[in-house]
């Protein structure tokens, strides 16, 4: 499991935004280190600011073989992050994340603790920002799902590289943060595109690859969902995305 | 003509000295384009520098700046802390464990260290930041140095050329940190960053002149705590 840093001028909205992000794991969270303020000044008080060194403590206590994914609030906390690469004495690999910095380390806790790898993190926490621009209309919207052939569980398209499947979320709230991660984990193993839409209503549809634009589309219990999938492993991606939401991402029981 | 670690330490007492009782403007040109922050956090860093030289004394000029480097970055909070930081951190890597410099010495340490600026803010001269002081106050001790003139001359002359780059930067428009939100607006304005580095520059030409310069350092570079008033809210 990766490790992450919050890196933050203050102490206060670091914390919180890791207790938001770590509302949305189950038990299983990654390794999280906060850096934030600058230490205190002549008075006691608290420095608003960001600290290099704390930094490079911080990507060393979480550092893994898995590498470590570093986000960042603004202005000198970039400068801080950079910085702190350099005096970081971990041989694994450090990424700072372009993401905005609420959206990213929800996103990025919840695909850790699901067990997703640093590249894939750190892409979908920096897709984090168009994922909420789709959801207040004021970007293109995802692109039509593939053209489906009529409802079936499983059905191969005449050229075998395109797979339709379906099913409905039976979790009494839908397809939250937690199952999202884990269709976005899950398709990290298979060569293959996959496109989940509402069965009803295919404009609402996500790229199953992207757990904030799988949330975004606020899929609710009883909904049908469609998964349309090309490349070469498309038939056993739709299928594992079908058999995970029949049995209500294992939330049931 | 060698800098001794004395003169050298010298420079930074009278750099905190000249940043505190300059902290009330640095905070006032910070507050028409920034966040109204340079002068305390300045302030802040170099106090706590001075505090660390207090408490010990460093064998080697490397040693010495990268403790420097270190204070500042762990103290000043903003990002003249990264900035400064990498400045005194490359200056000091550049030296290695002598206890005194030459003239090429401190050139080739004042470039390391302008070198370390440049790649930490990605900026470059005319972005109306920190560079625009230093890139012609190095350029100006190197001129300097090769035409003949001694460390107190060069460095007088990198001081006056470190002002005057300061000066320049009142019609530019920023292009990095801060200050780059407000467009065209910025322009109008000196740039903080650049006063500061003005300052590091005057103290370095007040601690290479000479003895009777070095005789007033230490009432210069005691001043009590920091009392300019902060506009923060």
């Amino acid at each position: 499991m990766i490790g992450i840093v919050v890196v933050s001028h203050s102490t206060a909205l670091a914390e919180a935004a890791v207790a938001l992000a770590l509302q949305m794991t189950g038990d299983a969270s990654p390794r999280i280190a906060v850096a934030a303020g600058a230490g205190t000044d002549a008075n006691g008080d608290d420095v608003v600011g960001t600290d290099a060194a704390r930094v490079a403590a911080a990507i060393d206590e979480v550092a893994s073989a898995e590498g470590v994914l570093v986000f960042m609030d603004l202005g000198s906390a970039v400068l801080s992050a950079e910085m702190a690469l350099e005096f970081a004495e971990t041989p694994h690999e450090v990424r700072l994340s372009a993401a905005p910095f609420v959206e990213g380390l929800v996103a990025a806790v919840v695909l850790a603790a699901a067990g997703a790898t640093l590249d894939d993190i750190d892409r979908e926490a920096s897709g984090a920002m168009s994922a909420k621009a789709a959801q207040l209309g004021v970007a293109a919207p995802p692109p039509e799902p593939p053209a489906a052939g009529p409802a079936a569980p499983r059905q191969q398209a005449a050229d075998a590289a395109c797979a339709v499947a379906e099913a409905v979320i039976v979790n009494d709230v839908g397809l939250h943060a937690r199952p999202a991660s884990m269709i976005a984990a899950r398709m990290g193993s298979f060569d293959a595109e996959v496109t989940v839409s509402d069965a009803e209503d295919p404009r609402r549809s996500a790229s199953a690859a992207s757990m904030l634009a799988l949330m975004g589309l606020a899929l609710a219990q009883g909904t049908r969902l469609r998964f349309s999938g090309t490349g070469a492993d498309a038939a056993a991606a739709v299928e594992a995305l079908r058999a995970m939401t029949e049995e209500g991402y294992g939330e049931l029981g | 003509m060698t800098v001794q670690i004395d003169q050298l330490v010298d420079w930074l007492r009278r750099f905190r000295a000249l940043v505190v009782q300059n902290q009330a403007l640095l905070t006032e040109l910070d507050s028409a384009i920034g966040d109204a922050d340079h002068g305390s956090n300045m302030a802040r860093g170099m106090n706590a520098v001075v505090e660390k030289l207090h408490g010990e004394s460093s064998e080697t000029v490397d040693a010495l700046f990268k403790g420097v480097g270190m204070t500042l970055v762990s103290s000043v909070g903003g990002a003249s802390g990264p900035l400064y930081g990498t400045f005194f951190l490359r200056f000091g890597t550049s030296t290695g464990a002598v206890t005194a410099l030459d003239a090429g010495g401190l050139s080739a340490a004042l470039r390391a260290g302008l070198g370390g600026v440049v790649t930490r803010g990605k900026a470059e001269a005319g972005d109306k930041t920190m560079l625009d002081a230093m890139i012609p106050a190095v350029d100006a001790l190197d001129s300097a140095l090769a035409a003949g003139r001694d460390l107190a001359a060069a460095s007088a002359e990198a001081a006056a050329a470190a002002a005057a780059g300061r000066d320049a930067t009142e019609p530019l428009v920023a292009r990095k940190g801060r200050a780059s939100y407000l467009g065209d607006r910025s322009a109008g304005h000196v740039d903080p960053g650049a006063t500061s580095t003005a300052l590091l520059f005057e103290a370095l030409a007040a601690a290479l002149a000479g003895p009777a310069a070095a005789a007033e350092s230490d009432s210069a570079a005691e001043p009590g705590p920091a009392s300019a008033p902060d506009p923060t809210p």
